[in-house]
């Protein structure tokens, strides 16, 4: 039936300048969510991990929070609720920004866990040579256990690239929203479909390919 | 409280709930026995086999569950009319393909993880590969399976709230629709706007589900491991 009319190479040819500014858009939202992503569970981690008064525990309630919730409850609070306290964010904020919070809480877990595998012995030498706290954290600990969270924190980029697509929610044209309202109006429902599964998972997977690569590559020299 | 926070509150809890723990059961049954069976049968060295579920495994983690769901509710109609299906059931399906991949690849390693003498013993016993699987492998796979299971059942609750994005009638969907009557003039609605206390309480609803799961996960982590 529909199947005839199935003409994928029609529908890209139509669409190319459209989907490829749409994928733009996302990889923008992305590569803001992942950075975000990275300084806070950075920042969080770290004060996780040396149990830094009030900080530390304030980050934990909010990772449980954001844990504990689901990403669309939470685009929903920033997107519909936040406008009620005066704030109006546009889509492209709420978007970026709510994939920041969730992989921030993430990350802050994964850096938490990689920090806190780094051996005493190694801090206690940075100390030995003079270092201070801050200095020791930032030539001892975050070399080695930024490593060792390497692996845990890539799975939450990726998860990050992939939660973009829940800005269909918001309207903000990013690659699905974008693919999904070319198709309601020229109802090439499979081929918008087709071109989606393709884009995400050669993101997806050539970001976990070269992950591997780039882990051997920064793998401790001990665990080589 | 405010007059409009019971009929609100009685919305959510009426209709959407049932419709969230509908989703949530269907997926997480699915995706246990598709992905322990596809788990499995990955641990057999038959290259084709192997190959496929992988790709099965692969593509649908890699795929954001959202564009799972619009493929089960938009594509599988366009395809054959009679895999037409309502909201919450399409969002299941979406799920369980999810899910069983991520279900078959933990499986892999926790069967992969229980020792040769095991396999030997059961054969030497005269199992076969079914018998072998089902009354000695599995039961003890399933034990170091337990944390991920428990993990993977808060991510198919927090998950269940795509069927809404579709229009299926769940506990995010509920609290949308009614944060969104709360907006209308009177008699429906009263002219307000209660988005952050509707949502909040979505997001209050949530935690008290999830919450006392992932201690659990975290609790059986520890001993089991």
């Amino acid at each position: 039936m529909l199947l005839a009319s199935y003409d994928l190479w029609a529908f890209v040819s139509a669409n190319w300048e459209e989907l490829l500014e749409a994928l733009g858009n996302t990889l923008k939202v992305s590569a803001f969510g992942v950075a975000g992503a990275f300084a806070i569970g950075v920042v969080l981690g770290a004060a996780r991990a040396h149990r830094i008064p009030v900080l530390s525990q304030l980050t934990a309630v909010y990772v449980e929070v954001v844990r504990n919730t689901p990403i669309l409850v939470q685009i929903f609070m920033i997107f519909y609720a936040l406008p009620q306290f005066g704030i109006l964010l546009n889509q492209f904020t709420v978007a970026w920004l709510s994939v920041m919070i969730w992989g921030g809480a993430f990350n802050s877990e994964n850096f938490r866990a990689g920090f806190q595998a780094v051996s005493y012995r190694y801090r206690e030498a940075g100390y030995a040579l003079g270092f201070g706290r801050f200095s020791t954290f930032l030539n001892v600990t975050l070399p080695i256990g930024g490593r060792i969270a390497l692996p845990s924190s890539i799975n939450t980029y990726i998860s990050v690239v992939k939660n973009t697509s829940l800005m269909y929610v918001i309207g903000y044209s990013e690659l699905t929203t974008t693919a999904l309202n070319i198709s309601n109006q020229s109802l090439e429902t499979l081929e918008a479909l087709t071109v989606l599964a393709v884009v995400y998972l050669a993101l997806v997977w050539t970001l976990s390919v070269s992950i591997r690569l780039l882990e051997a590559r920064l793998a401790l020299p001990e665990s080589r | 409280m405010p007059d409009w926070v019971e009929p609100v509150a009685r919305y959510i809890l009426q209709e959407g709930l049932p419709g969230t723990l509908r989703v949530s059961a269907a997926a997480v049954v699915g995706s246990a026995l598709i992905g322990i069976l596809f788990g499995t049968l990955m641990t057999i060295r038959f290259l084709p086999l192997q190959a496929l579920i992988r790709l099965y495994v692969e593509v649908f983690r890699g795929l954001p569950i959202l564009v799972t769901v619009f493929i089960a509710f938009f594509g599988l109609p366009s395809v054959s009319t009679r895999l037409e299906f309502d909201p919450l059931t399409a969002a299941s399906i979406a799920l369980v393909l999810w899910g069983s991949a991520q279900v078959a690849e933990a499986t892999r390693g926790a069967v992969q993880s229980i020792p040769r003498e095991q396999h030997e013993a059961a054969s030497a016993l005269g199992f076969g590969w079914g018998g072998r699987h089902s009354f000695v492998i599995l039961p003890q796979a399933l034990r170091r399976l337990l944390p991920p299971f428990v993990s993977l059942l808060v991510n198919i609750i927090q998950n269940s709230t795509l069927a809404g994005v579709i229009g299926g009638l769940e506990i995010l969907e509920a609290g949308e629709r009614q944060s969104e009557r709360l907006t209308a003039i009177p008699p429906s609605g009263i002219g307000e706007i209660h988005a952050a206390e509707v949502f909040g309480g979505v997001a209050v609803l949530f935690f008290l589900i999830s919450f006392p799961l992932t201690r659990l996960a975290a609790v059986l982590e520890k001993r089991l491991v």
